[in-house]
């Protein structure tokens, strides 16, 4: 069993609205930090192929909901790989409006339906007015995740467990729920470079598939997020001195 | 019986723009806003407006400092020209320019109506002001908030923009030189590669999706982020290769450049400005402004939209650079400025919440838009992040890209210049590089004009 962990950053030029390649860099950093090898494959053609069997994480940042139907096209073939990829418990992670892809369909404003590969019980529906704020929220064991969101759909994620509790923000809905898990398929509304905003949930991801992989982590110890836990402390406390939010 | 409303509202806002010039009100848009209210399509019943000469300048960068150049330059080339230099650039603002210039009935009384429109505004103004000339500077990621993602905005254009307009479009930036395909006839302004010129081979590298079959964008060269010779790796779209105006030989020492035959002397220069440039030239040879009044203009041309100023502070020349938050192109502007100096510098970023409009929040998603490297990589003594709450992810984002810690200083402080700058003291360089959004403007150089 391979003693890497690989990362395919899926069509980082596509998929590429609010700095998230930030994210590739930030499971780079912090496998640095296990002092595990995690490599990054860039998949910049669309109608690639794509080498299931040698990734671990399939990372999908935030893209304009009119790409969706072009990811669509292009993956709808390679379906039943993908599906067998998530049963073997690998990763996705997928952020904002480009998990449509991922949903049974989107509706934009002017009524027209985007068909997804309908591998989540998703749907997504655009919304008239953006809304930009921040989100804070908890995965199941407590972990803190803060960061923003710029919501243009509203989503419905039907009987799926969501990622976590919004303890801030609009979330899927302007319910409590936010984002998606599935197996370890990851959906979340917080967008831009989360993960170097919370390098543990990056941190968690990692550790999971080195136990599923049975890779040792060279770095037991406690790592360095100073900078990092003092941006989390900051933004809780912007976020508890300001009382306003658009539903 | 809409006409009767509308003189009536006129006479009513005519009245206010007299009583805030009598009372010295600031604000340049508070009859428009009257009349706005008063009647929703007020702009619509102005007589002797020649659609043919209005032209609208809007995109995400440059739709000030393009539409002062332009309409200076067509001024003077000695046409009448009514425009909203003020900034004032939705429909209370438009509103307001046409009471300035028009009679006490409506009648429109200047040649040329140009006019800075803010981009989600477009729509709703050419319904009521259907101006035949769209020039479009570029359509970038910007005020992500409002704005969503350019799609956003482009396919408002795309809604908008019909064979009755003639489109003036950078040739270099993919997003609105798309737009093409729905104007009746586009004049593409363009710049050649250049001694600015760059590329990029880092891994990181990203472009964006083609707006006409969402395959990747590859840039030959670079002279803008995001703005450069492109092409898309599926379709035929790509920058053309016979643009309508094209400046060539750019001279940034001597402050000329070619276009055509002509040589043109100015004052500011730099990738962005060229591009003004380029966009004035263009419109000027549509409406057959010769050369030489075209250059009369650009002598002359003094712009109160420009965000740069340098103090003295104790024998150190402080440059400071203001950029537009949430907008990474100015941002990525600013940073290659300051790597383009070698000389040994310190450099203070002071990027805050965004609080434009409720809720205010703490997006720091365009940090990771732009580069550091450069800046990273140019004799930096210290670098300081400054700002309440997202000062730790730009301090985060410069070490994401080489910054040192033991050379980082961060500062989770508003507005407390005394202590930002207290470490100006110590440094040895006197080289000082300051970044920051528009917010802190005032009191930042209230600070250093009192220091001075």
């Amino acid at each position: 069993m391979s003693s890497e962990i690989n990362l395919a950053w899926m069509y980082p030029d596509i998929l590429n609205l609010h700095g998230e390649r930030g994210n590739a860099q930030a499971f780079k950093h912090v496998a640095d930090l296990l002092r595990i090898e995690l490599n990054i494959d860039r998949i910049d053609d669309i109608e690639a192929k794509i080498d299931f069997e040698k990734y671990d994480i399939l990372l999908f940042n935030c893209g304009e909901l009119k790409v969706v139907p072009t990811m669509v096209k292009y993956l709808k073939p390679q379906l039943k790989k993908l599906k067998k990829y998530i049963k073997e418990n690998k990763t996705i992670i997928t952020t904002g409006t480009t998990s449509a892809f991922l949903g049974k369909k989107a509706t934009r404003i002017d009524g027209k339906e985007i068909e997804g590969l309908g591998i989540l019980d998703l749907e997504f529906k655009e919304r008239e007015l953006v809304i930009g704020d921040d989100i804070y929220f908890e995965l199941d064991d407590g972990t803190e995740i803060t960061g923003s969101q710029i919501q243009m759909v509203d989503v419905n994620i039907n009987n799926e467990k969501p990622l976590g509790t919004v303890k801030y923000g609009y979330g899927n809905n302007g319910n409590e729920e936010e984002g998606c898990i599935k197996n370890n398929v990851i959906f979340t509304n917080c967008l831009g470079p989360v993960f170097v905003k919370n390098p543990w949930f990056a941190e968690k991801i990692i550790r999971q598939i080195c136990e599923l992989k049975g890779i040792e982590i060279q770095n037991n110890g406690e790592l360095d997020y100073e900078i990092e836990k003092e941006s989390l402390k900051a933004t809780k406390e912007f976020i508890e001195n300001k009382n306003n939010i658009i539903k | 019986m809409k006409k009767v409303r509308f003189i009536c509202t006129l006479l009513v806002a005519k009245m206010v723009l007299l009583a805030t010039k009598i009372f010295r009100f600031t604000g340049s848009m508070i009859s428009g806003k009257i009349a706005v209210m008063l009647q929703k399509d007020f702009v619509k019943y102005f007589t002797n407006v020649d659609f043919n000469k209005v032209i609208f300048v809007t995109g995400t960068n440059g739709k000030s400092t393009t539409t002062n150049l332009i309409a200076h330059t067509i001024e003077e080339a000695g046409k009448n020209v009514a425009t909203n230099t003020e900034g004032a650039n939705m429909m209370s603002g438009v509103a307001s320019t046409l009471i300035k210039n028009s009679s006490l009935f409506g009648r429109f009384n200047k040649e040329f109506l140009i006019l800075e429109i803010d981009e989600r505004s477009l729509r709703n103004i050419y319904k009521v002001l259907p101006g035949k000339n769209l020039c479009i500077s570029n359509l970038q990621k910007d005020q992500v908030q409002r704005n969503g993602d350019p799609d956003f905005i482009y396919k408002m254009f795309s809604d908008t923009i019909n064979k009755d307009v003639t489109l003036f479009v950078n040739n270099e930036e993919p997003r609105s030189r798309a737009l093409e395909d729905f104007a009746g006839k586009s004049i593409y302004f363009s710049m050649e590669r250049n001694s600015k010129s760059f590329e990029k081979d880092d891994f990181y590298t990203v472009t964006l999706p083609c707006p006409k079959c969402n395959h990747k964008i590859e840039y030959e060269y670079y002279n803008i982020d995001n703005i450069g010779k492109f092409k898309c790796t599926n379709c035929d779209y790509e920058s053309n290769d016979k643009p309508n105006v094209i400046i060539t030989d750019i001279d940034y020492n001597e402050h000329t450049f070619k276009c055509g035959k002509d040589t043109y002397k100015v004052s500011y220069i730099n990738p962005f400005y060229i591009y003004n440039y380029a966009v004035c030239i263009a419109v000027c040879k549509h409406f057959k402004i010769k050369f030489n009044d075209i250059q009369k203009g650009f002598s002359c041309f003094i712009n109160p939209a420009d965000r740069r100023e340098t103090y003295k502070y104790k024998g150190k020349t402080i440059r400071y650079l203001r950029i537009k938050q949430e907008n990474p192109e100015t941002f990525q502007n600013a940073l290659d400025t300051v790597a383009r100096d070698n000389m040994d510098k310190a450099v203070f970023i002071g990027l805050y919440e965004i609080k434009d409009f409720p809720p205010a929040y703490t997006n720091t998603f365009y940090f990771f838009d732009c580069n550091f490297k450069g800046v990273v990589e140019s004799n930096v003594e210290q670098f300081v992040s400054f700002s309440r709450t997202v000062c730790y992810d730009c301090a985060n984002r410069m070490i994401y890209d080489g910054a040192p810690k033991d050379k980082l200083k961060i500062y989770n402080v508003e507005d407390d210049f005394d202590t930002i700058f207290e470490t100006l003291d110590e440094l040895e360089t006197d080289n000082i590089y300051i970044i920051t959004g528009m917010k802190p403007y005032k009191k930042i150089k209230a600070f250093f004009e009192t220091k001075q």
